[in-house]
């Protein structure tokens, strides 16, 4: 390694900056700009460790990273207010995945309210929007709907029944580029 | 939502119509017609199968996508 390389890696971890103790951070850097590619990193990563469970763990790993987002799911919402009416736990789960996850109520044209009772089932549809879990299956060219969405599937319905404290389930009725269509049953 | 097909770009493949987990597709004289546009709840997966890139959507909400490798893309504008 020659010395030239040396100094010049030097010279890149090396600043005048003047860093002071913080009791609680206010910012994190480096700007969003600059974080693209670490984004990246993190989304080819997740993708690896996804395709690699899926490889060894075949069809389990859906039920291993489903487990795994509902734990997630209850522990995060734990601390959020408990609420009985389920309007009120959606908007609390829409504030708890603000900046990854964003989802809107839905219903056909052909139903009179959104939450829906057919065949002896209550359910609502959500549409989700914004997805980090879309977004790393894209970046890896894995398909959607596997154990990757499973943790999804998982955080919402441990969060759900986190909230309103009655069981949830919730299901895949389409997977899109831009948005995914899910039910999400009340039991 | 506002949904429109380009007649003269249709093939009439049927494959939106068949795709489309809304049914909001009906193949007419060989060309789709958006016959359901409020059942559209914006999943771009017609988008994604039409070979002949013949639909257009007004007022979806277009998810963020930071899946796109802004390098690669800029590669690739070089040699496309
Ligand atoms: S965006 Fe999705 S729901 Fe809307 S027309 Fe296309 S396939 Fe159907
Ligand atoms: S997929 Fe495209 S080309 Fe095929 S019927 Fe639909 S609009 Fe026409």
């Amino acid at each position: 390694m020659s010395a030239g390389y040396i100094d010049e890696l030097h010279e890149a971890f090396h600043s005048d900056l003047v860093y002071r103790s913080e009791e609680i951070p206010l910012e994190c850097s480096p700007k969003p700009k600059e974080m693209e590619q670490t984004l990246h990193g993190v989304m080819k990563l997740n993708g690896l460790v996804i395709r690699s469970l899926e490889e060894i763990a075949g069809r389990g790993a859906n039920a291993v990273t489903y487990r795994a987002g509902k734990k997630f799911g209850h522990e995060v919402a734990k601390y959020f207010q408990k609420r009985e009416d389920v309007e009120g736990a959606l908007h609390e789960l829409s504030d708890l995945l603000r900046g990854q996850y964003s989802f809107e109520v839905w219903k056909p044209e052909d139903k009179e309210t959104f939450i829906i009772e057919e065949n002896g089932e209550t359910f609502i549809y959500l549409v989700f929007h914004d997805c980090i879990v879309r977004q790393t299956l894209r970046r890896n060219g894995l398909d959607q709907g596997g154990p990757l969405c499973q943790t999804l599937f998982g955080y919402v319905v441990g969060a759900i029944e986190e909230i309103t404290g009655r069981k949830a389930k919730l299901e895949i009725v389409h997977t899109g580029p831009n948005a995914c269509l899910k039910k999400l049953v009340l039991k | 939502m506002e949904i429109h097909v380009d007649k003269d770009a249709c093939v009439g493949c049927g494959l939106c119509v068949k795709d489309c987990p809304m049914h909001v597709y009906e193949l007419q004289d060989n060309v789709s017609v958006a016959v359901r546009p409020n059942n559209c709840m914006g999943c771009l997966s017609c988008h994604e199968i039409c070979p002949a890139q013949a639909l257009e959507h007004r007022g979806i909400y277009a998810a963020r996508r930071h899946y796109i490798d802004v390098n690669v893309c800029e590669m690739l504008r070089k040699v496309v």
